[in-house]
Formats: C-alpha cells, structure tokens, sequence
C-alpha cells in the first residue's frame, strides 16, 4: 500500500514537471487566441523550425549551449514574423476560419520541409543536465524536468508582469477585451498582433530548446506533437485563460504519467482524449475560460 | 491544340510518368533494378546503409565491365525510392517501379509494416491468369519479420531467421551467465518487428531456457520519455534486460535507466540495434549490450566491405545493409545464367526467369560465409534464408565478436 502510494506521487511528480512543457505550449496558443480571436496551427512547427536552426551553430561552430538557446528564440521569431506575414497579415475580414487553413498549410510547409532538409533523421540534442538523477528521499528527480518546472515558473511570472505591468499589456489587454474600441483609443492592432507574435515565438523558442534537451534527440514529428499538446491544453484550460493553461498542462502531464504507469502506453493517450471529451461535453468553456455568450 | 499535347508530354515526362521507351533496356545497354527503403524518418539510417550497400555492389559490378546478357555487357542503373517506412508510400513506389520504372527487381523495403501490405499485392499463385496481382519481384535485404515471404511466391527475403537467431543467443548466454535466472523486457507496441521479434522469437526462447519474466513494459516506436517504464524495470531488479527496440528509442531508455540507476547484469537486444547508429547514439549506456546478428567485420573480405562502404557512400555494414550487396551480385550470377532478354516487352518474362531461377537457386555466396535460399516448396520458411549466425557485443564504443560459429572462427 506504501509502495504504490510512492509510486502515485513519484509519477505525480514526474507528471507535474513534465505537464510544465504542456503549459508553457499551452500558453502560447492561447495568447495568439486570446489577443486576436484565432488559432494558430502553425505554432509548432514555428517551435520546431526554431530549435532546428538552434542547431546550426552547435553543429557547424560547436557554439556553447547558450548560443545554442538564443539562436533557437530569435530563429523561431524569424519563423513566427513569417508565418504573420504570410497566414494572417494579408487576410481580409471577415473570414475567421481563413487563418486556420493557412496555418494549416504552414504546419505542413514547414514540417516537409525540415524533412527535406534533414530526412527527418534525428538530430542528438545535448542536454546539459546530464544524465543523473536527483534523489530526493525515496523520489528520483531530474535535474532537466525540474529545470523546466523553474523555467517555466519565471517565464510565467516575466509574462505576468509583461501583461499586468507595462503599457504593452494593457495594450494586448485592451484588445483581447474589444479591438474595435482598443484602436478607437489610439492602439495600433496590427502593431500589437506583430508584437504578439515575437512573443509567443520567443517564448516558444525557450520553450522548444528546454524540450529538444530533454527529449536527446530532435526530429520533424515534435511539431504536430506539439500542435496536439497544446490544443488539448488551450481546450481544457479555457480559451484565451493562461492561468487556464497552466492547470491544463500540469494535469494533462499528472494523468498522462498515472495512465502510462497503471495502465500502460495504450492507454496514455486515450485517457488524455477522454478527458479532453469530457470537457468538451460537460464544460465547453474549460477550467478557467469564460462560458460562451 | 498542338500546344497542350506537347505541355501534356513535357508534363509527363518532368513528371517522370513517361512510360520506358522503345529504345531502353538492351538497346541502351543498361540493366534497370530498383530499391526501396526507409530514407527518411526515424528509420532512415538503416534504409541508408542498404541503399549505400546496394550501389557498392553495382559500382563493383559496373567497374568490371557489366553484366553479360545476349552476348553483350551491360551496365546496371538503380532507380532509389524512399517509402519513409510509411505503408501508404510504399504502395505508391512499388507501382512506380513495377509499371514506371520497369526495373527487372527491387530490393527493401527496409521496415516490416511496408512489406507486409507491398508483397499483399503481389501475385500469389504464378502463371495463373486470373490472379491479377502484381507480378513483380523482391528480393529484400531488411524487413526480416518472421514469415514475411510466404504472402507471394514473388518475394524472397535475405534476412536472419530471428527464432533461431534469439534461441541461439539466450541459450549461449544460459551457458555462460548460468547464475542469471530472470529478465524483464521492453518493446515497441505500434511496430511490427518489435512485436513480432518479441512474441514470435524472444518469448519461446526466454521460456525455452526457462528465464522467469518479472515485467514486460511497452512504448511507442518514436516516444521519447521513458520514466514510467524505467521505474518499472527498476524494481523488476531483473538479472537481464531484453530490449526489443530500435536505436532511437533504445538509446532514449538506457539514458533513463541511468538516471534511474536501473542495473541489470546482461542487456539482450533486437538484431536492428547491431549498428553504428546505437553505438554512437547511445554511447556508454550499452556497454555490455549483446545481439545475435548475422553480420560482424570478422574476416579479412567482410572487414574491407565495411571500410570500403563507409569510405564511399557513409554506409554502415550491418546484418540489414550487408544482405543488399549480396543480393546485387546474387541477380547478376542468375540473370547471366538463365539469358533473360532484357526488353520492355519481355519484362514479365525476365522477371519470372529470375524468380524462378532464385527458387532453385539453393546456395549462394555471401560476403561471411555460404547462404542457402529455401525453395518454394520449404514447409516453414520458403524463399528466405539460412544462414550463420553471430552474437556480438558493445565494448568499449565498438563491436566485439561474442561468439561466432567454428566454421567462421577458421576464416
């Protein structure tokens, strides 16, 4: 009976640091949702192009790991400003599920074409870490699990004082709340989408290279993973809610573990639809989204 | 209206849909053959090491002069497809290279989940005209789950026979580490050789020396988080671990039972894993780890196979990529001895030559050792191949001959 109560909270601790990577994707699309009202399905793989160019200094110049971390943030805001300019910039009113298309056709364009470039081969991440775990009484930590939970922590808070504190927050507020009115009051919402971008791309960077370290090796699928990731998490967490993405990614992360250590891969994932099912049937708003008017 | 005819075939022809011309095969004085594999996807680099063997093999054939049909020498042309390990794309390039490419026959493909539906739609009674399926011949390098060849008399394999190949391996390793009596296993549940390896070849034999299984986990082919698994295998406390999976994630789980300080005394793993890739990728973490295999740079003739190969096409010499080279040079012996016509017209003719004359081939010789093929009439494996068996292990960042059978050892 101790027995397996350590090993419900060893995979509870497992999940919850793991859930981490979920919310931080999480929370970038819901930033895209929350300040221009659409989805962004190109998001991942913006992520992954990223971490892949993060790769050319460390395998052309054998570049330290930090050179390696600020290539993959600026390489994926290079994306992202792509992906801006060519899936919504140019896009007339009025047609709200243009952008997923376009995005869609982005998700694809990007991912063919690291596959071109790399035959989809996986590339080794080095994670610097290493391979050794924490032991923490009778629990087993990893150093890069535990890094990512702290990351992930000061990213939100940085996010949090960006949102609440600075004239650029009240701004992306102000749209998030009614653009109409946003620009009437002199904000400039093409600015703001620009801007909004370069956010979530950056964040989507860090977030993308803490990923790559600890998965060891990188390859083209991590995109379409993440597409799916963060999906369920914005949908369980409420769309447009980051604290919403925060609960879903750390939940998503708890169950996935218990459902992998109780019952097997297989059912790793149906559990996680199901629950993403029961949301949308029992609460269609999420954990922490508004209800629908 | 002259336009768009003259736009249509230039299309065609950008799009390589033209049909093979008049003029090709003996006129032109080239041999077409064709090859599909895993080229790109987690699977790439053992689809790269056959074709790499493959094109050795026809530069060497090519170097001396050709292949002798109707009296003239001829050059072999190789025309390479990448089926990404995917079932859909290999549907879609074997047509290619059955009706397209008309090539004479294709080695691959490289993943087991490919050829299973590519052989489902070749013929499968020959010369029965009311059997439409397609008549095309495989002689595969790789995909070695057990069985395979029996769908159609049209494909013939040179892959290992895993059952005796993990028989042999746990009842030398029963002989050599008698203390160890338990193990625990891993596999990749959504991949077919993992699946068929595990419960057709290692699971008998496991049983057969009486090893007691403690645990089996699973994960999928291309996951890369192991904690749960590896806690699990953990307090298994298992004496050997049987690792069923393939480089990517093998290297991604040893990595973790590190840090988990799972500590098993012998690793048994899967024959795809008897790599470069695993040594490289993995590094330290499978020291210690022993596959059966039926490839290791052993002898003089093998050791300059693997130098050349690497030296000219990047290529690692392994039990998958190693069976390409012999299978090009098997063809060009048969297709000199049985006088195929080698016209687009006699296409289906030539084909069911050689395949015949591969049937009743009996042995053959490859680069460690004879290799005998089963004829159509074997009870148990038709149309594969016997042949020797070795068991190498990770020492030190290389391979290392566990064991080797005495007519090897002479060499």
């Amino acid at each position: 009976m101790a027995e397996t109560l350590l090993d419900i909270i060893q995979q509870s601790i497992n999940g919850l640091m793991y859930g981490a990577f979920y919310a931080l994707i999480g929370i970038g699309f819901t930033l895209f949702f929350g300040v221009m009202k659409k989805f962004n399905l190109a998001y991942g793989p913006t992520i992954m192009a990223g971490i892949y160019l993060g790769l050319i200094p460390l395998y052309r110049w054998k570049a330290p790991m930090w050179v390696v971390f600020v290539t993959c943030v600026a390489g994926a805001v290079v994306v992202g400003f792509i992906v801006e300019l060519a899936c919504f910039r140019y896009l007339r009113k009025g047609h709200e599920l243009a952008p997923l298309m376009t995005t869609v056709g982005m998700l694809i364009l990007i991912q063919e074409t690291v596959v071109i470039v790399t035959h989809a081969a996986p590339y080794e991440y080095p994670n610097i870490f290493g391979d050794e775990s924490l032991e923490v009484g009778p629990f087993l930590i990893r150093p890069d699990y535990l890094a990512i939970l702290i990351s992930g922590l000061v990213f939100v808070v940085l996010l949090y004082l960006l949102v609440q504190r600075t004239a650029f927050g009240r701004a992306m507020r102000a749209i998030a709340e009614n653009p109409a009115v946003a620009q009437l009051l002199g904000v400039s919402v093409s600015r703001m989408n620009r801007l909004t971008f370069a956010l979530t791309s950056a964040l989507g960077g860090a977030t993308g290279y803490l990923v790559a370290m600890t998965f060891g090796a990188l390859q083209p699928g991590i995109a379409s993973w993440m597409t799916i990731k963060g999906l369920v998490v914005i949908v369980i967490g409420g769309l447009g809610s980051i604290p919403g993405a925060i609960c879903a990614g750390l939940l998503l992360g708890v169950v996935e573990f218990q459902a992998l250590w109780f019952l097997g891969v297989g059912y790793r994932d149906i559990l996680a639809y199901l629950l993403l099912f029961a949301f949308l049937v029992l609460r269609p708003s999420g954990l922490m989204g508004r209800p629908a008017t | 209206m002259k336009k768009i005819v003259v736009s249509s075939v230039t299309l065609f022809w950008l799009l390589g849909l033209a049909p093979g011309g008049a003029g090709a095969f003996q006129e032109e004085g080239t041999l077409r053959i064709g090859g599909m594999w895993a080229l790109s996807g987690p699977a790439a680099y053992i689809g790269s090491s056959s074709k790499g063997l493959s094109a050795l093999a026809v530069d060497e054939i090519n170097e001396a002069g050709g292949v002798m049909v109707q009296g003239k020498r001829v050059k072999i042309v190789q025309s390479v497809y990448d089926d990404a390990c995917k079932a859909e794309e290999g549907l879609t390039v074997v047509r290619r290279l059955a009706d397209s490419d008309k090539v004479l026959f294709s080695l691959g493909p490289t993943c087991s989940s490919v050829a299973e539906p590519v052989f489902g739609i070749l013929q499968k009674r020959l010369g029965d005209a009311t059997d439409t399926g397609l008549q095309f011949l495989f002689f595969t390098d790789t995909a070695i789950k057990f069985g395979l060849a029996k769908i159609s008399p049209w494909a013939f394999r040179n892959v290992g026979n895993e059952p005796a190949m993990f028989d042999l391996a746990f009842k030398l390793v029963k002989e050599k580490y008698p203390e160890l009596k338990t193990v625990a296993v891993a596999y990749e549940s959504d991949f077919a050789h993992s699946v068929s390896t595990w419960k057709g070849a290692t699971e008998p034999a496991v049983k057969k020396y009486g090893y007691e299984v403690l645990d089996v986990v699973e994960w999928r082919f291309e996951d890369t988080e192991f904690g749960a698994q590896a806690a699990k295998l953990r307090k298994t406390n298992a004496d050997i671990l049987v690792m069923m999976t393939h480089t990517f994630t093998t290297c991604g789980a040893v990595k973790e039972f590190k840090r988990q300080r799972v500590k098993a005394k012998l690793m048994v793993g899967i024959t795809s894993a008897a790599s470069t890739e695993t040594l490289v990728g993995c590094g330290q973490a499978v020291e210690g780890l022993i596959i059966p295999t039926n490839f290791a740079a052993i002898s003089p003739k093998a050791k300059a196979l693997a130098d050349k190969a690497w030296a000219k096409y990047k290529a690692d010499s392994n039990l998958h990529s190693v069976p390409a080279y012999e299978n090009v040079h098997a063809i060009r012996g048969i297709v000199e001895k049985v006088g195929i016509k080698n016209e687009p017209a006699t296409l289906l003719e030539d084909r069911r030559k050689v395949r015949d004359a591969l049937a009743g081939l009996g042995t053959f010789q490859g680069v460690l050792g004879p290799i005998k093929m089963n004829g159509d009439d074997d009870p148990v494996k038709p149309r594969d191949v016997d042949k020797a068996i070795i068991l190498v292990q990770a020492k030190g960042g290389q391979w290392t001959v566990f064991w080797q059978p005495p007519e090897l050892e002479k060499k």
